[in-house]
């Protein structure tokens, strides 16, 4: 039999994209080219015509212009960005930091909670780790802090975003797999908190048994009186942690939409920075053109992603990767582990948009038809799926030596931090990934319970 | 040369003004999201318009957004290559992207926004519900606009590039300078004022 060129053309597209992927281009217009360029090559082999490019337009249109599910998405950025920029972030952490000097790795406790409120409010790894590498590494180098311990709670605690709602990335996947956002949001909270839970377990028996690890704060840090104390977790601890509450609680109790829990985010965020008297003009100025810049860069990514999936759809690429898989002849299982596996490497040199993106329309459909009988209900199965692809993608940016969110804190963390020792520390958490990962995987009640207990 | 290098910045000051300005859209989508939220729930108000309002706003953020955030460097790329690369490779490899990728593709989506638009303004088309908005035409030219914003940024970045690899040694630098002083650093994402300092104001001390 020749060779069939236009069978395996999107095997090439993707290929192709993987490659160039590395020219360091922006991934967007690397995204929106490729699928122009074999959009042109489809036409060449009679596989595709011109005229259908139009149809990319009423995508862009309807899928990510005239769609309230992505309008969230601003507003979860500016509600993250105003927060850290107001202050309000490295309030709390120091708060946090008075109230646990007396436990037992008191600072890397504060970090990790600090990540799990934070988390809420940003989207994307690579800024959310910066944010917390800046606001907190040089501080627990300063109390003399054993690094791999120090760099490795900060990692770890700054990925939990992409799993904590309201992240953006389950926005997205809500809007990719057709499901409702609510009801992602309510599965992720389980999962995640159940990692942060591990996290702190490890870092309170780890300091207890070795204390040098961690040296006690000094007892003069802070208010000493209980009324000063009182007083600095009112104004410190109370309103973030309200704010956060309020977003999830508005969305889970069925007031409001995530897109306007979004906006109560966001207008939360501004009054919290008029309490704390740091809302400027020039705050706010700054706060909507970074938001902005932010969101230009997803939408972006969003843009190119909508031609290079459209143009693979069109070259028969669904029915392709179905062909391919078919030929493995996998059980279902066989199948969710083969797709975690390619999605974990992938995790070691994209960030997750690119990722959810381009992979999740493409084995949307085949998960959502796999049978897993009485371990999960059939028409659960895609909410189980986008859990586990969270986890495993924080999991995969953690992982050495390509983890994506250890070169970014590499990249602004004080000098004397030798990525050998980020590569060390990080190690702990990456197992205990695995292990939340695995009970996701064995227990799918971990993710389901709570949206069936509290949506049905 | 010295004309590349003006072409280029008149692009530049005009993408960045009209990005600056859409980006105050995001505070107006948080605005009328709590219009809406608080009027539906004390008033009752149909908030249909609303609703429209908020993807409205939504739309003309990021598409206006994209081309300025280009010129800022704040799109997402792939460095783990690139950055082991020589500065000339580096500049090459933004000139073909540009070239092949992101001009082909804006050109793409303008081509055929055009069209989408004057159907919908030879339509009349307005808001599938009853009470939404009117003129749809108008909300769907803003993406060929702003994908014309991105095509113009991709122009900026290209004629530094060849000013940057081919020009004269003093334009080369003060292109880099130009570029240097636009990009924003990964250590400048938290403000200084909240770094470094011992310990945020305290509570109790009165300020």
């Amino acid at each position: 039999m020749a060779f069939d060129l236009v069978y395996y053309l999107p095997l090439f597209m993707f290929a192709a994209l993987g490659i160039l992927l590395f020219s360091g281009y922006p991934v967007a217009f690397v995204l929106g080219g490729v699928g122009l360029t074999f959009g042109f090559i489809g036409m060449m082999l009679d596989a595709f015509s011109f005229i259908q490019f139009f149809s990319l337009q009423s995508r862009i249109w309807g899928g990510i212009a005239e769609s309230l599910v992505l309008t969230a998405i601003p507003m979860f950025i500016f509600m993250g960005t105003m927060l850290e920029r107001s202050g309000v972030a490295s309030d709390l952490l120091h708060c946090l930091q008075v109230l646990l000097r007396r436990v037992p790795g008191g600072l890397a406790l504060s970090v990790t909670i600090m990540g799990t409120v934070m988390a809420a409010t940003t989207g994307i790894i690579g800024a959310s780790v910066v944010m917390m590498t800046l606001l907190a590494l040089p501080e627990m180098i300063k109390r003399n802090y054993n690094i791999p311990l120090a760099t490795g709670t900060i990692a770890s605690s700054g990925t939990l975003g992409i799993l904590i709602p309201p992240s953006i990335m389950l926005v997205i996947m809500a809007e990719l797999l057709a499901r409702s956002v609510g009801n992602l949001f309510v599965a992720a909270i389980i999962p995640g908190f159940l990692l942060a839970g591990f996290y702190m377990l490890y870092i309170l028996i780890l300091c207890s048994w070795k204390p040098k690890l961690a040296p006690p704060l000094p007892e003069d840090e802070g208010p000493s009186t209980a009324g000063g104390i009182a007083a600095m977790v009112l104004r410190s601890f109370i309103p973030p942690l309200f704010l956060v509450f309020l977003v999830l609680g508005s969305i889970l109790f069925g007031w409001a939409t995530p897109t306007e829990a979004a906006g109560v985010g966001g207008a939360g965020a501004i009054f919290l920075a008029i309490l704390k008297r740091r809302l400027s003009f020039s705050v706010l100025k700054d706060v909507v053109e970074r938001s902005a810049l932010t969101g230009g860069m997803l939408f972006g990514i969003f843009l190119g992603a909508t031609c290079f999936s459209y143009v693979f759809r069109v070259l028969g690429g669904d029915f392709l990767v179905t062909d391919l898989i078919e030929h493995m002849g996998l059980g279902p299982w066989g199948l969710l582990l083969v797709i975690m596996g390619l999605v974990f490497f992938l995790g070691f040199f994209f960030d997750w948009i690119e990722i959810t993106l381009i992979v999740l329309p493409v084995f949307a459909p085949i998960v959502a038809g796999l049978d897993f009988g009485d371990h999960v209900p059939q028409r659960e199965v895609v909410y189980w799926f986008a859990i586990l692809l969270a986890v495993n993608l924080q999991t995969s940016f953690l992982t050495p030596p390509f983890g994506f969110a250890l070169f970014y804190m590499k990249g602004v963390a004080p000098p004397e931090v030798r990525i050998q020792q980020i590569y060390k520390g990080i190690i702990p958490f990456v197992l205990l990934q695995l292990v939340g990962l695995g009970l996701v995987m064995a227990f799918p009640d971990l993710a389901l319970w709570l949206p069936r207990v509290l949506l049905n | 040369m010295e004309l590349l290098i003006r072409v280029s910045d008149g692009l530049d000051r005009v993408i960045t003004k009209i990005g600056k300005i859409a980006a105050w859209a995001g505070l107006a989508l948080i605005l009328v999201t709590i219009f809406d939220v608080i009027t539906r729930r004390f008033f009752v108000l149909g908030s249909t318009k609303l609703q429209e309002a908020e993807w409205h706003l939504h739309t003309i953020l990021f598409v206006f957004c994209l081309g300025y955030a280009y010129l800022k460097d704040a799109h997402v790329r792939i460095d783990l290559v690139r950055e082991n690369l020589k500065e000339r490779t580096q500049w090459w490899l933004e000139i073909l992207g540009c070239l092949f990728f992101l001009l082909p593709f804006c050109g793409l989506v303008i081509w055929f926004g055009i069209d989408f638009v004057e159907r919908a303004y030879s339509t009349n088309e307005i808001s599938a519900s009853a009470t939404g908005l009117t003129h749809r035409w108008l909300i769907k030219s803003t993406i060929p606009l702003g994908f014309t914003l991105l095509a113009l940024a991709g122009i900026a970045t290209l004629l530094r590039k060849v000013v940057e690899l081919f020009g004269p040694e003093d334009l080369r630098r003060k292109v880099h300078e130009i570029e240097e002083a636009e990009v924003e650093h990964l250590d400048e994402i938290v403000p200084t004022v909240l770094r470094d300092q011992d310990s945020p104001p305290r509570n109790g001390e009165t300020r």
